[in-house]
């Protein structure tokens, strides 16, 4: 029954890590569940939450995108460079979204076709491509410092008819995640990761499904830089950079198979969530400074342990 | 502030008289406020012995709202410091000094609660110490940014709720915090000027530089630039970037002498000069070189006994207990003599920067001896030295 259940939602151990994490942070500092302190929350994780879901992707596929990072850094000073030189109103917001959007498309592509089509090690050639991207990122915009237009920040860490915006994004975001799952394209992704030689046999274009997941990451990851630049209000051409293995981090959290052919974008959600609470929870239980990275570390560790443990049982 | 109430509690406590007082004095519909929050509390709060923590908690929380009523007198204050890199002894010596100059004002009868939260994070991570911060009702927050711009809006959340914002070691671009700290930009120049006055204002110099994008590296570079300028027959060959990492300092100048055999004067920032200097002295090349150095033990030790011409721009890791004795005054409602209108941003009150050179080596040697090899040299504004600033 128990197995059952993990097998059609596999998500569900990081789901109850995150809620147990939430609770435990609510036990020591009731105001960070407040609803101000959820909204707070929202704000500062639905980047990395989208940059685990656009991990997810070439993760399924068997595949790494080390570059992720980069990309968010270069969406982001695109993105602020453009809305600078439009003049900064509603449209030339629009306007460099769509730019943006493009940027990152254009970088998935690129990370595509050079693991798929080319055949380098992804672990490799992602880390170069990151190199890059970053050189690009500094080209456009050398130390970071512009601002980002205050309606484009202001929507973002604003609310409509009461509830903050980042509900509504989150909300968006699980519909799209809900109709995303139903893509054939996702099925590919992981037929691909679970045995790329019998899914090429099977009559799959295996290359360029391959090159589909690194565009879509590279789709997710602008819109994590959407959320950045939400957040922060500037360019900075390093903004991204930590991120990456973060993203790495919350994909595994979240119950995917580094391996491929496993996983669910919801558990990469839960995962980037995890890290975020854990993040807090450690200084709220009131770790002295010289420890907060051990104990944040081995918080982490636990939850994959834990994680780990459940779906293998099941899986067995 | 249109955000709910619950956010502008500090956590403090205090004498059960001025509790009642205090509970008298506040309007009854701000007490079914009250005895909401402590409602809140007690269903948030599991297992113990539930009354006694009911009464506890019921007067932790009318004392929190009875200092917002008598905050003037109050002098407890809770101040959040965050760090968002870890790579270096240097940010744990911040953090330390930062703590003894919070335990140093309890001799003027302030108490100063320090809370830090301090790891490896990206903005984000960093943001999110903030927002910590404010849930938790911090009365200050002094932060080493991990990137110039990138706070303004959580900054503007934190002014709202009353919070004094300081970011010290890195300027930020908010105009809801002050910068407290030295001008990278002067610090650059001063151990370029140094270095011009070492070489007889002639000469090759080559410059290895840290992280390219980085504010304060770019700061840096921007000062030696401008120095360089004003000496027409000195003439920097090359200029590269060893990402403040002490062994790609090593390699960068070791492919620096290889390629220009003429080199008279480096100029290298932080840890990395030690580095550069150790492929100098590899090269046996001690004697005809001036490269600038830097302030850790380790380095002073290797300084005096080989006895390099090397000179160090200062930026003391004492910069964020600088920060926090400034805070603790602007607390207490003191207004500063000159208001922190310096820098790029218009939000900066600079630091003294010292400078270690032949003249006043030995007295770097004094101050960091018996300590560990990565103990840097350091000061800061004593409480004293802080006053003196303020009207």
């Amino acid at each position: 029954m128990m197995a059952r259940i993990l097998a059609r939602y596999p998500f569900l151990p990081a789901l109850v890590i995150a809620l147990v994490l939430l609770a435990l942070n609510g036990l020591y500092q009731p105001r960070s569940v407040s609803l101000i302190g959820l909204t707070g929350l929202t704000k500062t994780y639905l980047a990395l939450m989208l940059l685990a879901i656009a991990q997810t992707y070439v993760v399924y596929a068997g595949d790494i995108d080390l570059s992720v990072g980069a990309i968010v850094s270069l969406v982001n000073v695109v993105l602020v460079v453009l809305m600078e030189r439009w003049g900064g109103g509603g449209v030339s917001i629009f306007a460099a979204m769509a730019a943006g959007l493009l940027v990152g498309l254009a970088c998935g592509l690129i990370n595509g076709l050079v693991v798929a089509a080319l055949r380098l090690q992804a672990i490799v050639a992602t880390f170069a491509t990151s190199i890059f991207f970053t050189g690009v990122a500094l080209w456009v915009l050398p130390v970071a410092g512009l601002p980002a237009p205050t309606a484009f920040w202001r929507t973002y860490g604003g609310r409509f008819f009461e509830v903050p915006f980042v509900f509504y994004a989150v909300l968006l975001l699980a519909l799209v995640l809900y109709l995303m799952a139903r893509l054939r394209l996702t099925t590919q992704l992981l037929a691909v990761g679970d045995d790329a030689q019998s899914a090429f046999q099977s009559g799959l274009p295996v290359t360029a499904i391959r090159i589909k997941g690194y565009a879509l990451c590279g789709l997710f990851a602008a819109l994590a830089a959407f959320c950045i630049t939400g957040d922060t209000a500037s360019g900075d051409p390093l903004v991204g950079g930590k991120m990456t293995l973060f993203s790495v981090a919350a994909v595994v959290l979240g119950g995917a198979a580094l391996s491929g052919g496993f996983g669910t974008v919801v558990g990469s959600v839960f995962g980037a969530l995890i890290i975020g609470l854990i993040n807090s929870l450690v200084y709220f239980v009131g770790t002295p400074s010289e420890w907060q990275n051990l104990v944040q570390g081995l918080a982490i560790l636990i939850a994959l342990m834990a994680g780990i443990l459940v779906g293998r049982r099941t899986r067995r | 502030m249109g955000e709910d109430k619950l956010t502008c509690l500090p956590g403090r406590r205090m004498l059960a008289s001025h509790v009642d007082m205090a509970y008298l004095e506040i309007p009854s519909q701000r007490r079914i406020e009250i005895d909401f929050i402590v409602w809140f509390h007690f269903r948030t709060n599991l297992g113990g012995s539930l009354v006694k923590k009911l009464a506890a908690l019921a007067m932790s929380t009318v004392a929190a709202i009875a200092v917002t009523a008598f905050s003037a007198n109050a002098e407890d204050f809770k101040i959040g410091l965050s760090n968002g890199w870890v790579g270096s002894e240097w940010r744990t010596q911040m953090i330390e000094e930062a703590q003894a100059a919070a335990a140093a004002w309890k001799d003027k009868g302030v108490n100063v609660e320090v809370v830090v939260q301090s790891a490896n994070v990206d903005v984000p991570g960093q943001i999110a110490h903030v927002r910590n911060f404010i849930n938790e009702g911090v009365d200050a927050i002094i932060i080493n940014p991990n990137s110039p711009t990138a706070f303004d809006p959580v900054f503007a959340q934190a002014k709202e709720a009353g919070i004094l914002v300081i970011s010290t070691d890195a300027e930020v671009s908010s105009p809801d915090a002050v910068y407290v700290g030295i001008d990278q930009k002067a610090w650059g120049a001063a151990g370029a000027e140094w270095l011009a006055k070492a070489l007889d204002g002639k000469g090759n110099v080559v410059a290895i530089n840290g992280v390219a994008g980085h504010p304060a590296n770019e700061m840096r570079v921007a000062g030696y630039r401008e120095v360089f300028a004003n000496y027409p027959d000195i003439k920097v060959v090359n200029e590269v970037n060893a990402n403040w990492d002490q062994a790609q300092g090593q390699q960068a100048m070791q492919n620096l002498l290889a390629t220009y055999p003429d080199i008279k004067g480096v100029w290298v920032q932080d840890g990395m000069a030690a580095g550069a200097w150790k492929s100098i002295i590899d090269a046996g090349k001690t004697g005809d070189i001036a490269a600038t150095g830097e302030i850790r033990k380790d380095f002073i030790d290797l300084w005096v006994k080989d006895k390099l011409n090397s000179g160090a721009s200062v930026n003391p890791p004492g910069v964020m207990a600088s920060a926090l004795n400034v805070a603790v005054l602007m607390l207490q409602g003191k207004e500063l003599k000159e208001p922190a209108t310096a820098g790029q941003y218009k939000n900066a009150m600079y630091l003294p920067i010292p400078f270690i050179d032949s003249s006043n080596l030995d007295e770097a040697v004094k101050q960091v001896e018996g300590k560990p090899g990565y103990y840097s040299y350091t000061s800061q504004l004593s409480i004293e030295d802080a006053e003196a600033l303020f009207k």
